[in-house]
């Protein structure tokens, strides 16, 4: 049986959306139970049946403006550290929260901790890959760490194939650097080093590294796996999330300020439309993953509705149930030295 | 606790933390400067020491810990 800790009170919707996608989700999902941490005035009306899950009350939350750090030293009775400090202490094996981002980052570091080896943990996401062999792609760091070095570049190559094999059950995932060409002496210092350490890894097969990607492809699929740095990774991120809303935005109002004709033709696409949504989705594809730390940690966006959570559980119990976690770390324990290296 | 207990617990700590030879950091081991330690690896040690210690070190106090002597003192006074 999996235990999986959830915050119920993290998110704009908590705890309604998350109570009733953790029921979801338990419905689909009997050998998995779940731990909800939160103000049981508020979660336990909410509950229909209360079959596989523990409800644990926790007295404070953790606000989605505050520091993270600071929040998590002080805040130990907030249902996101009470649920971090479950998995530390081996009464869960995986945390969820759809709460602040920066504070599951920190209990994902310094509560649940870092595999060893792994200098920085990082955020991976799933997008949709719209070419390619495969309809989705795993990129990382989005966004936990504003400096990277080249050795933690190389890591999350190693990390992002571990996910793209077991969670996404792709076959020798392809690894791509995000740089800014794709010749292999573009970028700054730390990218080229990057580019040659992970070149190679693919030389010692640990990873089947493709080359650069350029941030105008990634839609595309040019690889399975996407390795930036923090700072970048967000910013392209954040880009493909705005650009692909603002076309949206720009073909809808182009066929309602339109003429009759104009309006027609689009209630014709409305179909087409909506496919094309759910393709741009990637909730269907879970949350966002701390990855490199000790356990699963796991956040959905904070407007999550209970489809959302119940996908993002989905994902947590993939990544129990193929040992994502303790092959990663065998892994990274075994070529330790290798990993830490800088390229010569 | 004694000084040299506490002492010899924060060294193995901090060589453990960081995959060190504990013979190589002494009581004059500047945290920031010999070990490299930055804010990450600053902030998963104070948490350790919290653990070992069972004593809580606030952002302000963990901030003055720079050597491995203040840690000691610091913890040393915390348990008078």
């Amino acid at each position: 049986m999996y235990k999986i800790a959830v915050d119920a009170m993290g998110g704009d919707n908590a705890p309604e959306a998350i109570v009733a996608g953790i029921e979801q989700a338990r419905d689909k999902m009997p050998d998995t139970e779940f731990l909800l941490f939160g103000q049981l005035d508020k979660v336990k009306p909410l509950v229909k049946n209360e079959e596989r899950l523990t409800l644990i009350q926790s007295d404070e939350i953790v606000e989605m403006g505050e520091e993270p750090v600071k929040a998590i030293r002080r805040k130990k009775q907030s249902s996101l550290v009470m649920a971090a400090q479950a998995v530390k202490d081996g009464e869960a094996e995986a945390i969820f929260s759809a709460g602040n981002t920066g504070a599951l980052l920190a209990v994902g570091i310094f509560t649940v901790g870092r595999i060893r080896g792994i200098d920085r943990p990082a955020l991976l996401t799933v997008l949709p890959a719209l070419d390619g062999p495969h309809d989705a792609f795993a990129m990382m760091d989005v966004g936990a760490n504003a400096e990277n070095r080249s050795t933690h570049l190389y890591q999350y190559g190693i990390l992002g194939s571990f996910y793209a094999q077991e969670v996404l059950g792709y076959d020798n995932p392809r690894v791509g650097l995000l740089n800014n060409g794709a010749e292999e002496d573009k970028g700054d210092p730390i990218h080229k080093e990057a580019h040659q350490l992970l070149k190679h890894g693919a030389s010692q097969s640990y990873l089947n590294f493709v080359g650069n990607v350029e941030s105008r492809d990634l839609l595309q699929g040019p690889a399975d796996v996407v390795v930036a740095d923090g700072f970048s990774g967000n910013a392209a991120l954040k880009a493909t999330e705005g650009t692909a809303l603002a076309m949206l935005r720009l073909i809808k109002h182009t066929i309602l300020d339109g003429n009759v004709k104009t309006k027609l033709a689009g209630l014709m696409l409305k179909p087409a439309m909506k496919d094309i949504q759910s393709q741009l989705d990637y909730s269907q594809h879970g949350g966002a993953v701390v990855i490199g730390v000790k356990a699963p940690v796991v956040k959905t966006h904070g407007s999550a509705g209970p489809s959302a959570v119940a996908n993002t559980m989905g994902q947590i119990h993939t990544m129990l149930e193929t040992d994502l976690v303790s092959k990663t770390e065998a892994f990274v324990a075994e070529h330790k030295s290798d990993l830490s290296k800088s390229a010569e | 606790m004694e000084r040299q207990e506490i002492l010899d617990k924060v060294i193995t700590l901090v060589a453990d933390h960081f995959e060190l030879d504990p013979a190589s950091i002494t009581g004059e081991t500047n945290l920031t400067k010999d070990i490299d330690a930055d804010s990450i690896d600053f902030v998963e040690l104070v948490l350790e020491m919290e653990d070992e210690f069972g004593a809580e070190i606030s952002d302000e106090d963990a901030e003055k810990l720079i050597t491995v002597n203040n840690t000691v003192d610091y913890i040393a006074s915390r348990a008078k």
